[in-house]
Parts: C-alpha cells; structure tokens; sequence
C-alpha cells in the first residue's frame, strides 16, 4: 500500500511504469483513430496487414491492453506501482461499468443459448458484481480491473475469430435488422480504446485526484479530435467519390476549354463547363453551378439591406417595448420554420406575381426571406455590443445620429452582420425544399439555358422599362439537381455514363461552391475585423 | 444633529447647513448659500449662465436647484463626492442628458446670454461650439487621421470623400492642416505625426484621452467640458493632461469634472463643490475655496471629514 495515503509536494520521477502508462494511452488513441478509419471503411477489417488479418491485429492489440491495464491495478493494489488511489473509483464509473457487464452478460447468455427469460438474471447479476467491484474495492483496482476484463474479453473473441470478418448477427425483430462484423468490430474496438485510454490515463496520473483529471483531459481530447477527424472524414469522403466524376473528359491544352469574356481557357473541364445534352459526349451541371450562385447572390442582396435595416430601426430608433419584444419573438420564430413552409409561401404568393411559373427570382426571394430572420438576429446582437462611448462620443461632437449610426454603428458591428451572412448563405446554399417549389424546372438543364442575369436585361418602351426574361426563367440548382438524381432516379441511364460518379460528383461541387461561400464570408470578417483593431 | 431651525438668513451661520438636508427650512438655507456665491465675481465676461437649474431621472433628483455662472478662458473645477450630480450638471451644459430618455430637465442655462433650452436650439451647432471628452478614453475604432476629421466631414466643412476627389474638390490639404493643428493643441502630434493611419486604439491610454481631446478641438469649440479626463489614467498621462489643460484655458473656456480635490487646486480658477443631494454648496476661486471655505460641509469634505 505504499504512497496509498501520502500526499506528496514534489510529484515523483519519470518511472518506468509512467513510460508504459504513456505507451498504452498512445496505443489507446491509435486504436481510436484505426477504429474510426475501419468505421468509415477507409481500412476494411479483413485486409491482412503483414499477412495477419486486420481483426486478429485489433484483437492481439486489445488483448494486451486489457493484460496491462488489469497489471496496472494489482500492481498499484499490491504496491508495485506508486500510485495515490482514493478510496473509490465513484459512483459514475461504477454505474457506466455496471451498465456495461450488464449488456455483455445479457448478450453472452443468448449466445451460449439459455432458454427464454433466463438471460436477465444472469446479466443483472454480472453487472451487480462489476458495479460491486468498481464502487466498493480501491479506486486502483475500481477502475481497471472491470475495464481491463472488458478488453481483455473482447480482444479474445476478436482473437479466436468467434466474431471474425464473416460474422453476421441476425436480429430477430420484425424489421430483419442484422449487425454486420464491419460495423460491430470497429464500434466495440472504438469503445475498448476509450476503456483503456481512460484507465491508462488515471494510472498515469497516480489516481486520486490528479488521475481523474488525467482520465477526464484523455477522454475529452478523444472526443474533440473525433468530432474534427468526423468532419474531415465526411469532406476526404466526399472529395475522393466526387472527384473521378468531376474530371471525367478533362483535357488540357491551348484552345481546349470554352471561351469565357473572349478568352479561350486552355482546360476544359465538362463536368463543370457543359450543360446537358444529347450531342454531349459528357454531360455536366453548369446550369445547377449558376443557378445555386445566382439563388445566393439574389437571397444576400434581398436579406442583408433589409435585414441590417430593421435591426437599426429596433436597436437604435424604436422604444424598447412591447412591439420590439413582438417583432423579436417572430423573428426567432421564422428562423426556425421549416424550410418547405417557406417554399410554400414562394409557391402559393411570390410563383403566382411573377409569371405564373417557376422562376429563379421566386427562389431568389423565397431564400431571402429565409435569410432574413438570421441576419435581423446577428446583426441586432452586434450593434448592441458596439460600445454606447461611440455613440457619445459622436454626439458630443454634434453629429447627427443617423450620421453616427451610418460612420460608426454599422462599421463597428460589420464582423457580426457578416457572421450572421455566412452562417445563413451556409443553410440557404444548401436548401433543396424551397427552391422544389419556387424555381426548378428540370433537372438536365441544356447548357444554353444557363441563367445569364446580367446579359438578360434588357429595356422596354413600357413601364417599369426593364426586364429580364432570364430571371422569370426556371433554371436548376445543384441541391434539387442532386435530390433528382438520387431520389427520383432522374437521369440515370442513357445521358450518363456513370449515374454513381455523376451523383458524388455533384454532392463534391455542392459542397465545394459552400464552402467557398464560407471562405468568402470568413475572408470579409477578417478584413473588417482588422480595420477596426489596431494591428 | 442638532435640531437648530432658521428664521432669518441673515443672522444664521452656514456652519449650520450641514442639517439643512434634514431640516424643514432646507430651502431657506440653500438661498442664503446661494447668497454667497452668488455675489461671487470675475472681471471676465461671462460664457456660461445656469439658474435654477433642476434634473430628475424618473423620480429621482439629480440636482437641486443650481446656479452659478462661469467665467470665459477659464479652468472651473466641479468636485464633490460620487453620485452628487456634478457629471449630470456637465452633460447640462450641452444638453447631452437629452440623450437619457428618463431624465427631465427644468431651469435655465445659457451660452453667450443665449438660453440652450428653449424650442429651437440647433443641437448640432450648440454640441460643436460646447465639447465634450469623456471619462474613460473613447476614440472611434478608425485611424488617428479619421478619429481627428470625423467631426468636420460630418459636418461637411471639410470633403474628402470619392466623389469629391473626382471632382477635384477635395479638401484634403485642410485636412492635414487641421489634423495637425489639432494633434498640436493636444500635445499630441510629436508623439504620433509619423503614423496617422494606425488605428487610434493602438494608442496608450493617456494618447487616446489627448486624440479624443484634439478630436474634440476639431469642430472648434468655444467651451470643452471634461467629465474626469485624467481618472483612467497613470501619473504621468494625468500631468500631461493638466498641462494641456492649462494651456487650453487661454484659447477655451474649461470645465472639469474632477473626484481628485489636488487636481482641482492644481488647474483650476474657480472651484465648484457639489454635496450629495445634488446641490451646489459653494463657488468661488479656488484658492479661497479651498483655504477658506464658507461652509463648513465643504471644509468638512475638503478636509477628509465627510464624503
């Protein structure tokens, strides 16, 4: 028991055992990081890695992680190791640690095959015992022992392949739900990695107080770095399934490509130069690409004066009352409207005043009175936390406060209102529900239907003297384009070689046109941001 | 407290005025204070006149009755205890409280012999020729060159923008010369000449007070209020303000807020003492204010006795 209640000033020495507490964390994370890969199927379970199956790796890696993390509790408990434990492992461990046994007791009781109900009380009495062992013996031994045989159990069926590549488990319930050996070995490796990090971390740490902090930082690293590595996962994913289908025909050379503004480029790209047609030896979404870009540009330039507008008229202008309180409510409520409500108000008011068909400017509107509540929110919480020492400032010099609100409010509060811009354009970009109803004609656009806004407009001799044909025209945009594709079906066969290609493909450019919106926005705050701190 | 009562103000001493926050005759004594100062006397003209001067935010009130009048190309000091209504009798004198939506304002001030509150007043020009700097240093988030034109563009005496400079109308050289008369009055221009277009918040504390009082010199003020200009600031930026502040009262009059009674005595001509209630207990010259005070409350305060 030695150093069991000593509370030292100095913290020990680097020792040996700290060394192989740190190897096995680091083990712990890396297998993390395999499990989540086998998850996402970047690696797949049953390649063999040296001419050992990847299953039997993770079982081997598991098995000694669960013999280690178990010594490192007797070794503590015997006194080997040095260790500060309290006096026990606390009432959240022992619950999870219960839960736990308890789901592995129940699912080996109906694996070696007792009859009927008989099941529960063999799992209840597993999990009774590992919560008994977690709460009641040492904090060392609480919290590795239990998570330690979990390993030690699961990296062995891993081993000896009574869970192995083929396994397949077939759930009796009415929907024939079955468990595949692809998701289960990733999900229960995931789970042991956690285990054993955790309990490697508090060993690392001596236990006690010190341990917990350890245990708690190595959990909450995994997580973070599983919600980042999530994210990049799904844009790598993306990009690798789109990307053959964007360069598919793509040849480059002088005068290959199409002539933009009387330049020739010397790339041709057709998945993002042509439209649809059926002389095309490659069709491509150009008309989806301008119709997202203009549906944007048109919602941003309806959404952001009006919006900007009204939250000067109710931070600056209009008595804090009832009426702001009102207008507030409604604001925060249409930013949670369902789009498609949305979509049917285009559909039912706006479709109906321009034309009678489908048309871009309907999409245009209907996204900007979607954008509208999220821009009215940020940009009011901006100019609410521009200081009121600007506003004296400006008044004790005898400038008008529409003077000041337009020189110093609105640039003070630019980063915020930009904000609000970026975060909306991100929902808006992307929105398939509205534009269903309001703007989408067909899906394969030919490529010389492709919006042409501003070579659209044109005079006339009648009021209101200018129009443009183009923007009462359906057109398409990538998030209808791509629902069309995989839901309906539309377009699969004759027009496209590869229907698969083509649909990542289209999720890729989607993704890329937003995030572009993103850099942008990003670029813009940052600009103004700077402007107005030093440096 | 004694239970003293005034019948008359002539054979009432004012040593006794300390009650007069509890007595039943407060306002008898309070004509026979404003009695005194009111004889008080300068050989210049008078800038400023207030009469009677009452503030009230919601029930509350802020100042009671004050009167007093302030001499041109001058320094008065304004002290007092916290929360006795001296910032409120400042921001007075160019109507700012208009912009504190509960608070009313009855009685008179004037500039010039010319009432500030009555219909018609243009606020713009009375807030140019009355400036104002702030407690807490309050530069735009702009570059020094913009902090200092900002008031003049809006006021459209000096253009630079686009369309003036396409026309060939910029008045960009008065510009420069206004920035750099301004940042010389302040003190400030030998300091910061070579980087006029670095953001004015990357200024020290004591530089941004000086911007915001070049700032204020920009419009061409006639009087320049301060309410604690040297508060939020070390040592040796306050003495540098109080340099600046002497040197100012022989183009400006000053008035200025100050909690820091040394400071006063420093800079200061007349002196004004404020007591809690929001009167005005004493006006003077300084140096007989502070050596020879008539009332004993305020040599109480001024002694460290009270407040």
């Amino acid at each position: 028991m030695a150093g069991a209640t000593e509370t030292r000033l100095i913290s020990r020495d680097t020792s040996g055992v700290d060394a192989i507490a740190a190897v096995t964390i680091g083990l712990s994370a890396l297998l993390f990081a395999l499990s989540l890969a086998a998850l996402f199927e970047i690696i797949t379970i049953s390649d063999p890695v040296a001419g050992i199956p990847i299953v039997t790796l993770l079982g081997g890696i598991l098995v000694l992680l669960g013999g280690v993390v178990i010594g490192f509790g007797i070794g503590s408990y015997v006194g080997v190791v040095e260790t500060q434990p309290s006096s026990s492992a606390g009432l959240v461990a022992s619950a999870t640690f219960s839960l736990v046994w308890f789901a592995l007791g129940g699912i080996m009781a109906q694996v070696i095959g007792v009859g009927g109900i008989t099941w529960l009380p063999i799992a209840l009495i597993i999990g009774g015992a590992a919560f008994a062992v977690t709460a009641v013996l040492r904090e060392d031994i609480g919290s590795t022992l239990p998570a330690g045989a979990v390993t030690l159990f699961i990296g062995v069926v891993y081993l000896t392949g009574t869970i192995g590549p083929a396994w397949i488990w077939e759930l009796s319930w009415e929907q024939q739900a079955s468990l595949t050996a692809e998701f289960v070995i990733p999900v229960g490796t995931l789970f042991c990695a956690l285990l054993t990090g955790w309990a490697a971390a508090k060993t690392y740490g001596g236990f006690g107080a010190r341990g917990r902090r350890m245990g708690a930082y190595l959990l909450i690293y995994l997580n973070a770095s599983s919600i980042v590595g999530v994210l990049f996962i799904l844009i790598a994913f993306t990009t690798l399934k789109g990307v053959p289908g964007l360069f598919t025909g793509a040849t480059v050379g002088l005068g290959v490509g199409p002539t933009v503004f009387g330049v020739t480029l010397p790339i041709s790209l057709p998945f993002v130069m042509n439209g649809a047609s059926l002389f095309n030896e490659f069709q491509g979404v150009l008309p989806a690409i301008v119709g997202t870009i203009w549906l944007v540009i048109g919602a941003v330039l309806f959404a952001v004066p009006l919006g900007v507008g009204a939250a000067v008229f109710l931070t600056e202008y209009a008595e804090r009352g009832r009426f702001t309180q009102v207008v507030e409510v409604a604001t925060n409520g249409l930013w949670s409207t369902p789009s498609i409500v949305f979509g049917l108000f285009g559909f039912a008011f706006l479709v109906p005043r321009f034309g009678g068909n489908k048309s871009l400017i309907s999409g245009m509107l209907t996204l900007g009175f979607m954008l509208l509540p999220l821009v009215l929110i940020t940009s009011r919480e901006a100019i609410l936390a521009v200081p009121d020492e600007y506003r004296d400032a400006s008044a004790a010099l005898g400038v008008s406060k529409w003077q000041t609100i337009r020189s110093v409010v609105v640039p003070a509060a630019l980063p915020g209102v930009v904000t609000g811009v970026i975060l909306g354009v991100g929902r808006i970009a992307g929105e398939t529900a509205p534009i269903l109803l309001t703007m989408t004609g067909g899906t394969f656009v030919p490529g010389g239907q492709t919006a042409d806004v501003i070579g659209g407009f044109q005079f006339t001799a009648t009021p209101p003297f200018v129009a443009n044909p183009e923007l009462l025209q359906a057109t398409t945009a990538l998030p209808f384009q791509l629902y069309a594709l995989i839901t309906a079906g539309v377009g699969l066969g004759d027009t496209v070689s590869s229907p698969e290609q083509f649909q990542w493909a289209t999720a890729f450019v989607l993704l890329f046109i937003v995030l572009s919106f993103y850099a942008v926005g990003i670029g813009a705050r940052y600009y103004f941001r700077r402007k107005l701190q030093h440096e | 407290m004694s239970e003293t009562t005034y019948t008359t103000t002539e054979d009432t001493d004012d040593t006794n005025s300390t009650d007069s926050m509890v007595g039943t005759t407060t306002g008898e004594t309070d004509e026979y204070v404003r009695e005194e100062w009111r004889e008080y006397s300068f050989d210049v003209p008078t800038k400023l006149g207030v009469d009677d001067l009452d503030v009230y935010y919601g029930d509350d009130q802020a100042l009671e009755g004050v009167s007093m009048e302030i001499p041109e190309k001058s320094v008065t000091a304004l002290i007092g205890p916290s929360g006795c209504g001296k910032s409120t009798f400042l921001r007075c004198l160019n109507r700012m409280n208009d912009r504190v939506s509960s608070a009313r304002i009855d009685g008179s001030v004037t500039l010039d012999s010319q009432e500030i509150y009555q219909d018609g007043v243009n606020l713009v020009e009375l807030r140019k020729r009355v400036g104002m700097v702030f407690q807490s240093p309050n530069p735009f988030p702009k570059s020094i060159r913009e902090n200092i034109a900002y008031g003049p563009e809006k006021h459209g005496d000096i253009d630079t923008g686009v369309l003036a400079r396409l026309l060939g109308r910029s008045d960009e050289e008065q510009r420069e010369e206004l920035v750099e008369r301004c940042l010389r009055d302040a003190a400030l221009w030998d300091e910061v000449h070579d980087r006029l277009d670095d953001n004015a918040l990357g200024l020290s504390g004591g530089q941004q007070q000086r911007l915001c009082i070049a700032r204020c010199l920009s419009v061409d003020p006639e009087v320049i209020l301060m309410d604690e200009p040297a508060s939020a600031l070390d040592p040796i930026a306050t003495a540098k303000i109080e340099d600046l502040i002497a040197e100012l009262s022989k183009e400006y009059t000053v008035v200025i807020v100050t909690h820091n009674m040394q400071q006063a005595a420093r800079i200061s001509e007349q002196t004004a003492v404020f007591l809690t209630g929001g009167e005005l207990v004493e006006y003077g010259d300084t140096d007989q204010v502070f050596e020879n005070p008539q009332s004993e409350r305020v040599e109480d305060y001024i002694t460290g006795k009270f407040g």
